[in-house]
Order: C-alpha cells, then structure tokens, then sequence
C-alpha cells in the first residue's frame, strides 16, 4: 500500500509535481499514466525516497520508505534500468545489492532464473542491451521479495516476448496480494495490464479511477454501421450532437448516438443495415481525451 | 524469456526474514569494490610503483648518483635513513592513484545511476558512505603496507643491510605510509561524493596533492609558505617520514602533529560529503 499525501516537488521555479494525492493498493496492478514530463518518475523517485518532496509526504506500508527495518523486503523499485554500474557483472550487482540485507546467493540464482539472465549473469552489465538491462532491474527489484513493486517503464526497450512476460508477472505478483504500481507511456500496454489508473498530467492528477471506468468515461461511445444506404442514414443522423464519419465505402463512424437508436432510426425508414456495432473506446484514445490539456499547455510553455 | 510457472515467483523459504544491517552493508561494499577492474588495477599499479621505485632508488643510491654518496662508508644508521627513503619513495605516486581510486568508488556511481540502487537499498545514506569509507580504508591500508614491505625488502637487498623487520621505528614507518594511503583514499571518496563527477573529482584531488604546494611555493609571501606543512600532502609525507627523528629537527608540525592534521583533511571531506549526500535528491 503506497499513500501520498499532498506530496508536492519543485525544482527551483518548476513545479514537478504539484499536490497530488492517491492511494495504491494491494492485490491489483495500478498504472501510472501521463505523457513525458508529467512527474511520473518524480513521484516514484519520492516514494523510494531519492528524492526529497518539497511539501506533503509519502509512506509505503505506513511508514516512509527510508523508516523500515528492511526496505528491499519492503519494496522492489525498478526506477531506472541503467541504475547500474556497467563495469560490473549482473551477477555481482545483485550479490551486492543482497548483500545489504543479508539476502544470500540462492535467492540471487532465483532472480536471475527468474528473469531469464543465466546466460548474461557473468557478463558486465556495459554490454547490455536495454532489454537485459530492464530484465536486471526486475531482478533487482524482486530480490527482496517485497510486498509492494514498483516500476517505472518496465517493458521500455523489451521484445514483444518481454513485454507479454513483464504484463504476466505484474498480474501474478498482484494476484499474490503484491502491491504494483507501474508506469507506461503505452497505454494498449495498461488496458491490458493494469486494474486501476492513475492518470497525471503537468504534475497533477487527472484521473484516478478503475481502467473500465476511464475507458467508458474517457470518450463517447462510438458506432459503427455499415449500410448500402449510408449517405441517407448519413443525412437522417444529422443533429449538433452527432458526428458522422465515413472511413470507407458503406460504413460510417458514429458518435453521439447509441446502437439502438441508429437501428430503430434505420428501420423506421425502411433501411438496410448490415453491421451496427458498438465501438468499445480504447484506453489510448481516453487517455489522450483526458491528457489533451497538459499536452496542449506543455507545447506552448517548450514554444 | 522464461514463461512463468506458478512457483517461479514464490520466494526462498525465509528471504524475508533478513533485514539491513551496517554488517551486510559493509559486505555489500567489499563486493563492490573487489568487483571493478578500476579497482584492482589501482592496487596493482600501487604494488608495481612501489617496488619499482623502491628498486630505482635504492639503485641509484647503491650506485652513488643521487649525490655522490659513498654508502658503504656511511654509518649504520644513515644507511637505515637512505633504506626506509627508498622504500617509502613509492607512497609519494602511490597517493595519486590511491586518491583516483577514492573519487571512482563513489563518482562511478553518479555517472553509471548506480547510486539510486545504493540508496534505495540503503536509503538512510549515511551507512553506505560509512561503509565505503571503512572498506577502502581497510582494503588501502592492506595494499599500501604489502607494497611497503615489499619496497622496503627490496630496498635491504640492493642496500645489502640486514633486514630490521620487528624494529619498530622502521614498522611505524611502513604502516605511516600505508596509513597515510589509506586516508588519502578516504580523503578522495569524500571529495568524490561532493563533486559527484569523475573527471571534477580526479581533478579536485590531483590538483589538491599536486599543484597546490607549488602555487603556495610560488606566491611570495609568508602566510602561504607558512602554509605548505599543513597540505594534505606535505603533512602526509611528514607524518611518517620523520617518525623516530627528533622533535628539534623538524620544522613545522611532528609526526603525530602531522597525523592529526591529515585527519582534520579526511575529516572535514567526509564531513562535507555527509551533509551533502543526505541533502540533496540522487
């Protein structure tokens, strides 16, 4: 369980992060969305403590991070995959990232079995790709087996493999009772990963809400119909409210007006419709509706 | 990558039942710093300068060219003085490298981002300094008088004097050079910390050991002659070479004088270093 509480950073006159405050909790996978720069890493950084906050606070499990007997028992950060030195081997990395906490050797085979690193182990971590190198920041971040993961872009330079292994396991520690907070720039990523989302934007929470409910709220529901008589269904829909567009021959796009009513339109003028479906919106298109504004603000404050 | 198998996850029986200590960080540091190429090569290049010089000097000495002296002729205890110079010559390079390696340990970390897995692991800070610190201290100390020994062995040879191993004049001598390396370290891995920066940090400290006495040697005035016994470097050299000599034939601060200035140096690095590191976001 991670709670912030009006946890706020600046840096000099900008403001990274400003009053956010949200709660993760356990048993389920939460995202942590917001275009680049929004505070994403900031706010991670905070939790595990590299970071200072400016006003509010932050505690992991009730307490701040810095305060537990045994913090990698705590929680398991991966906030960046080349936080470590390249002249070293993986394997020496995490014998001494153990070493801390008295973790011994046989849980550092388990983490590199567990990440799929045998063969890399006694390579120096400077020849890394950003796979591998992400693959040993999970190792890291599971080395003391904790109860709360977090993790900032994770599957960022993964194969297609990687990135089906990583959405995997964040279900399966999350479905262990594990609390996970994992931010993505990827949001098809998160709509299939994630249970619950955090959406931040200019520093400041835009939405905190379960991924069905963004998803629903995010944008209009959307139809598509497609009809031998489209350019006259086209003209029947027309109202302020509703937009029609034609992505191809037949078809329309319609937002603004429910299935049922299309089809009962359709019928009272003795139409032919051969495919009306509702458009489930996806989580990209509800997070850009939800993001626009940061988005629109960060490019004229970078003008 | 493996898929995952419902056991792949479960911990080891008992992996949560350990927590941080200084101990396991001090072994964690040990790991650190015995796994770097940066490092041993450092250690080897202490041993190898040591030996070397200890073997040119004594030398050149034997030979009569570092001034014409006649050494066979010479009293006993000025043949033991030319030995323990000889044998000591390396430490003078050897602080060089020593004092690079003290800004690695730590710069190295800034520049790679290992320092955020550091302190996430250790996120009180201090301990991970502590720790660093007592490691390359031991681990210098250790390396400076295995290099000094084997300095001052090859010394005895070339001078053909009798080895005087349990004198203790000639052991407080040794161990002043090696501890003196150690501090030095020491020294340099609170400079490293400040700087956070490799070629700022190696820069810093060279320039500290190397160049500041000759720029307080050049300025024509007194407080800055005054000045040069209380460097790092001068008072370092003072603090064991002139173990065993007369208080009346020194000028400036004794030996034990010297030391205690040399810790006031380390003293106040890691002093600066602590605020710093505990200040300020990583």
């Amino acid at each position: 369980m991670i709670t912030a509480t009006a946890l706020t950073k600046r840096y000099g006159q900008k403001t990274a992060v400003n009053d956010i405050t949200f709660t993760v909790r356990p048993g389920q996978v939460t995202g942590f969305l917001g275009p680049n720069g929004a505070g994403k890493s900031t706010t991670m950084r905070m939790i595990v403590g590299l970071d200072r906050p400016s006003a509010g606070t932050v505690t992991v499990g009730g307490k701040p991070y810095a305060a537990h007997r045994a913090p990698l028992h705590e929680v398991g950060a991966l906030l960046d995959a080349k936080a470590v030195h390249t002249g070293r081997t993986a394997e020496n990395h995490l014998l001494a990232m153990a070493a801390t906490h008295g973790i011994g050797k046989r849980r550092v085979r388990e983490v590199i079995e567990l990440t799929g690193l045998e063969s890399v182990a006694r390579k120096r971590v400077g020849g890394f790709s950003l796979g591998m190198g992400q693959r040993l920041g999970i190792a890291a971040a599971m080395l003391g087996d904790p109860s709360t993961l977090i993790l900032d872009e994770p599957v960022n330079g993964l194969d297609p493999e990687g990135v089906l292994w990583v959405r995997q396991f964040v279900r399966h520690l999350a479905g262990e009772g594990r609390t996970v907070f994992l931010s993505s720039h990827l949001m098809s990523e998160m709509a299939q990963t994630a249970d619950h989302l955090i959406v931040l934007g200019r520093g400041e929470i835009i939405a905190d809400a379960p991924v069905d409910e963004i998803v629903a709220g995010g944008t209009r529901p959307r139809v598509r119909v497609r009809s031998p008589h489209a350019s006259q269904l086209a003209d029947l829909l027309a109202a302020p409210e509703v937009a029609v567009l034609r992505s191809e021959a037949g078809v329309l796009e319609v937002t603004g007006v429910e299935a049922a009513g299309i089809g009962d339109l359709a019928a009272a003028h003795g139409l032919a419709v051969h495919e009306l479906t509702p458009q489930n919106a996806s989580l990209e298109e509800a997070y850009m509706a939800l993001t626009a504004d940061a988005v629109e603000y960060r490019t004229e404050a970078v003008r | 990558m493996t898929t995952i198998t419902p056991t792949a996850t479960h911990p080891a029986q008992g992996a949560r039942s350990t927590r941080l200590t200084f101990g396991g960080v001090l072994s964690s540091e040990w790991i650190k710093l015995r796994s770097l190429r940066s490092t041993v090569w450092s250690y080897l290049i202490v041993i190898a300068i040591s030996l070397g010089m200890a073997l040119l000097m004594s030398l050149s000495m034997v030979n009569g060219m570092g001034g014409g002296m006649d050494i066979d002729g010479a009293p006993v205890e000025q043949q033991h003085e030319l030995v323990m110079q000889a044998s000591t010559f390396g430490v003078y390079f050897g602080q060089l490298v020593v004092g690079v390696l003290g800004v690695l340990v730590i710069s190295g970390e800034y520049t790679t981002g290992m320092i955020r897995s550091t302190l996430t692991a250790v996120p009180q800070r201090l301990p991970a300094l502590a720790a660093k610190g007592v490691v390359l201290f031991v681990a210098t100390f250790v390396i400076g008088m295995l290099a000094n020994l084997g300095a001052y062995l090859t010394a005895t040879i070339v001078f053909g004097t009798d080895l005087e191993l349990l004198d203790a004049d000639t052991l407080l001598t040794l161990a002043g050079g090696a501890l003196y390396l150690a501090l030095v370290a020491v020294f340099a891995l609170g400079v490293g910390t400040i700087i956070r920066s490799s070629a700022g940090g190696i820069a810093a400290v060279l320039g500290l050991l190397l160049l500041l006495p000759t720029v307080l040697q050049l300025i024509p005035a007194d407080w800055a002659h005054d000045a040069i016994p209380y460097l790092l470097s001068s008072s370092g050299m003072t603090m064991f070479m002139a173990i065993g000599a007369e208080d009346s034939a020194i000028v400036g601060p004794n030996a034990w004088q010297s030391l205690l200035v040399v810790l006031a140096w380390v003293g106040v690095s890691i002093a600066g270093a602590s605020v710093l590191l505990k200040r300020r976001d990583a």
